[in-house]
């Protein structure tokens, strides 16, 4: 697409990033990630503090503990990758409707999570390129995963830019592509059979040196995580051809051919290079010279987030799982507030011990981000249905929804902001319990007793005169549930009743009046007959005859 | 909103208790309705209801014994869709619900309704409350609301079988036993007529005894013979 801009969001090391943003309090510590628990499991990636102290990558986690003793282990989690990509990809959005999740890559740089945004036109937003990769580099870090961004003319080329200061970033996570580097360093350096292999390890060291300075970014550099690039050919010849992440095969043979890097590659005509190298050099060719691919699509519809954790150790009680929530509850409105949204109803799916499942739904009065509001929400649900087992896995997810926006009006008095409403409702759902706050509303009911209660969203109106100024009216106070009564009847009519309400003679009686209804159905069917009773205690009360049950009872009192 | 406005009362729709009261019950303070049942209290609560909620303001109603009827709200003027409901299902988390709705800052009116209210087991007057006739279980949060009420300009009005609120009371009002009027025949209910008297007012005159007449609203029909069944699905054509 001509003038296309599109913007990469990378995080080198996913795996480890997914792992600090769940535990943020680890991010100084020497923290190892292991593909599992036990101790002769493989060390997948380090932190800079335990690279400062030895620990290596491809370690099993016995000899890593023997290099630093207060090593970190934690097993790298799917679920916290995969929320953490998810994570990447509200970042996306915030900035640009047309974004794109590159699909988890096999080879060198399989720890990787990348995703694309269009940044074409968004200069008026951000004022520049440079304002809006900074944009995006501080809303992933806010959210836990420090990315580089790169922006350049194509994805391959914005994607290889991307992976270039990654490789020169100075942090956590080029621990792994450093020394994954070394792993391969044969195979990039062309280790030929029949050579001095020392000789070749010492040349293949100079090379890489010379890549890695080559690549790393000066000390000036404002922004070491961001790169702009204007003219994609002319960036791309001398990036070293790692960087196109070649399948092992294809790497040997472009360096036996003597190709280091991207320049080469991209010069060399694509009929010869197809004869020789096959059709898997076709895609490598393509990326060295920055084709266009299909253009990015619309962003999903949905605007459903979930975040999740697999429990190292089961957990038994509910204020350990409340402290889990609370870490869920934080990333999850984190994400939503990045574009804008509040939280909805609440998933809680809960994996139990002994394969049992829980899920539930937790309603939540008005969209809200404040997390003691929601937590609550979720301990009110899980102290009233306790899981039936110890939990080992939590999975949360909601549907964001549009925080009301505050419009004033100069006329009409000013209600209570939207933001602090929605958080004042959901808080005293929490405090009251589910579906005990809301507007009340009628229900579409013949029924005389019979109410609904709405969801609460006052909309600023006029005000209106009173219909009647310059008297009261009569109102009800309802009793619920209606209290059972002994009348006693002449010719039909109450004359004396005794109840907890009202007790004594009848002074005065009008009714009665009849109402029927639902009779098509044996539960809801009604017929009662109802009566204003005055009685000689002083109370003027309704008094109602169930026809079905044959029951005296009082449903309300005129107060 | 000018100053003025934001300091008007809220009236009550009664002529002569409005024009004791200065115009209503004040916005900013704490104000009380006491009485016995069939006194007039809760019409009092949803007259004040009716008309914040008509002046395009939002209100809410706090109550303990689940005894609001929105029936006869709406039958006595409320914009129920302005009404933010709170059933809470003990006192204390009523008196919580109050507090978070005054620091929302923006609510015209809180009704706080206590009346009704089961007995608590535990909680015993000190003696002296109990010679005043007061059950005075939470005495530190009355003094918390008022000065919340104060800061956010609305009006709170407690409403409840005795007085509970004491000194920390702007107004507080009493009303008396009622006498029901049935006329015709067969005989109909017409209203209710009594008194209300203002025991306190710190912003007016007081130990007035005000003559009130609550009529019964046209909307507030006792129920007729009718089916209940939905539009149109009726056979016998009733509805």
């Amino acid at each position: 697409m001509a003038g296309s801009r599109i913007a990469c969001l990378l995080v080198p090391d996913l795996p480890l990033a997914a792992a600090l943003r769940a535990q943020p309090e680890l991010a100084e510590q020497a923290v190892a990630i292991a593909t599992g628990p036990g101790p002769r499991a493989e060390i997948l990636s380090v932190s800079p503090e335990a690279a400062r102290r030895g620990v290596r990558p491809f370690t099993t986690t016995v000899q890593a503990r023997a290099a630093c003793a207060e090593l970190r282990v934690r097993v790298a989690s799917p679920s916290l990758e995969r929320a953490a990509r998810a994570a990447l990809l509200d970042v996306a959005l915030s900035a640009s409707p047309r974004v794109e999740a590159a699909p988890p890559s096999a080879g060198l740089y399989a720890a990787e999570a990348v995703v694309f945004l269009d940044a074409t036109g968004t200069g008026s937003l951000f004022r520049s390129e440079a304002g809006l990769a900074a944009a995006l580099e501080a809303r992933a870090t806010r959210l836990g995963l420090p990315p580089v961004v790169a922006i350049a003319g194509s994805r391959p080329t914005a994607h290889i830019a991307a992976r270039k200061l990654a490789r020169g970033k100075p942090a956590r996570d080029s621990v792994r592509a450093r020394s994954d580097g070394a792993r391969q360093a044969g195979r990039r350096s062309g280790v030929q059979k029949g050579r001095n292999p020392a000789r070749q390890a010492t040349q293949a060291r100079k090379e890489d040196k010379q890549l890695r300075d080559e690549d790393t970014p000066p000390a000036s550099d404002p922004r070491p995580n961001v790169e702009i690039v204007h003219q994609d050919a002319a960036y791309l010849a001398p990036l070293p051809i790692d960087l196109l992440d070649p399948a092992p095969p294809l790497a040997e043979a472009l360096t036996r051919f003597g190709i280091r890097r991207i320049g080469e590659l991209a010069r060399l005509p694509r009929s010869a290079l197809l004869t020789r190298l096959g059709a898997g050099a076709r895609e490598l060719l393509d990326l060295a010279r920055g084709a266009s691919r299909p253009p990015l699509p619309a962003a999903p519809a949905s605007t459903r987030c979930e975040e999740a954790l697999d429990l190292e150790h089961p957990l038994e009680h509910l204020e350990p799982l409340a402290f889990v929530l609370r870490g869920l509850l934080s990333r999850l409105g984190e994400r939503l507030a990045c574009r804008g949204l509040g939280c909805g109803d609440l998933d809680l799916r809960l994996a139990l011990d002994g394969g049992g499942r829980d899920a539930r739904r937790v309603g939540v009065a008005a969209p809200t981000g404040d997390v003691r509001v929601l937590l609550r929400l979720l301990c009110l649900s899980l102290e009233a249905r306790p899981p039936g087992a110890a939990i080992e896995g939590v999975a949360l997810a909601t549907e964001g929804r549009p925080l009301r926006a505050d419009q004033l009006d100069l006329f009409r008095p000013a209600g209570p902001a939207p933001a602090l409403l929605a958080r004042t409702v959901a808080e005293l759902e929490a405090l009251c319990g589910p579906g005990r706050v809301g507007a009340p509303a009628l229900a579409d009911s013949h029924r005389p007793d019979a109410w609904a209660v709405a969801a609460f969203a006052p909309a600023s109106v006029a005000p209106v005169e009173p219909r009647r100024p310059g008297a009261g009216e009569l109102s009800l106070r309802a009793l619920r549930p209606p209290v059972a009564a002994e009348v006693r009847v002449v010719a039909g009519r109450p004359v004396s009743l005794r109840s907890a309400v009202a007790n004594g003679r009848v002074t005065a009686v009008s009714g009665p009046w009849r109402s029927t209804g639902a009779w098509w159905s044996a539960e809801e069917r009604f017929a009662l007959d109802h009566f204003d009773v005055w009685t000689s205690d002083g109370t003027l009360c309704r008094l109602r005859l169930d026809r079905i049950g044959g029951r005296w009872e009082i449903d309300a009192v005129y107060d | 909103m000018e100053p003025e406005a934001a300091a008007r009362p809220w009236p009550t729709g009664l002529r002569e208790l409005d024009r004791l009261l200065g115009g209503g019950f004040p916005r900013g303070r704490l104000s009380e309705i006491t009485g016995p049942v069939c006194g007039g209290r809760t019409s009092l609560g949803h007259a004040l209801l009716a008309r914040a909620t008509a002046a395009g303001e939002v209100a809410a109603l706090v109550e303990v014994a689940d005894a609001f009827d929105p029936g006869s709200a709406h039958a006595a003027g409320t914009r129920l869709e302005r009404v933010l409901w709170v059933r809470a299902p003990e006192r204390r988390a009523a008196l919580r619900s109050v507090e978070h709705l005054l620091l929302a800052n923006g609510f015209g009116l809180v009704l706080l309704d206590l009346a009704g209210e089961a007995p608590a087991r535990t909680a015993r007057p000190r003696p002296r409350d109990a010679r005043r006739g007061h059950l005075e279980r939470t005495p530190a949060v009355w003094p918390r609301l008022r000065k919340a009420a104060r800061a956010a300009g609305t009006a709170l009005v407690v409403l409840g079988d005795r007085r509970c609120v004491g000194a920390c009371a702007d107004l507080a009002v009493e009303t008396g036993t009622l006498r029901p009027r049935f006329t015709g025949t067969p005989p109909l209910l017409e209203g209710l007529e009594g008194e209300v008297h203002i025991v306190r007012n710190r912003l007016g005159p007081q130990l007035s005894r005000v003559p009130v007449r609550w009529p019964k609203p046209s909307g507030l029909r006792s129920p007729s013979a009718r089916c209940a069944r939905p539009a149109g699905a009726c056979m016998r054509r009733c509805s």
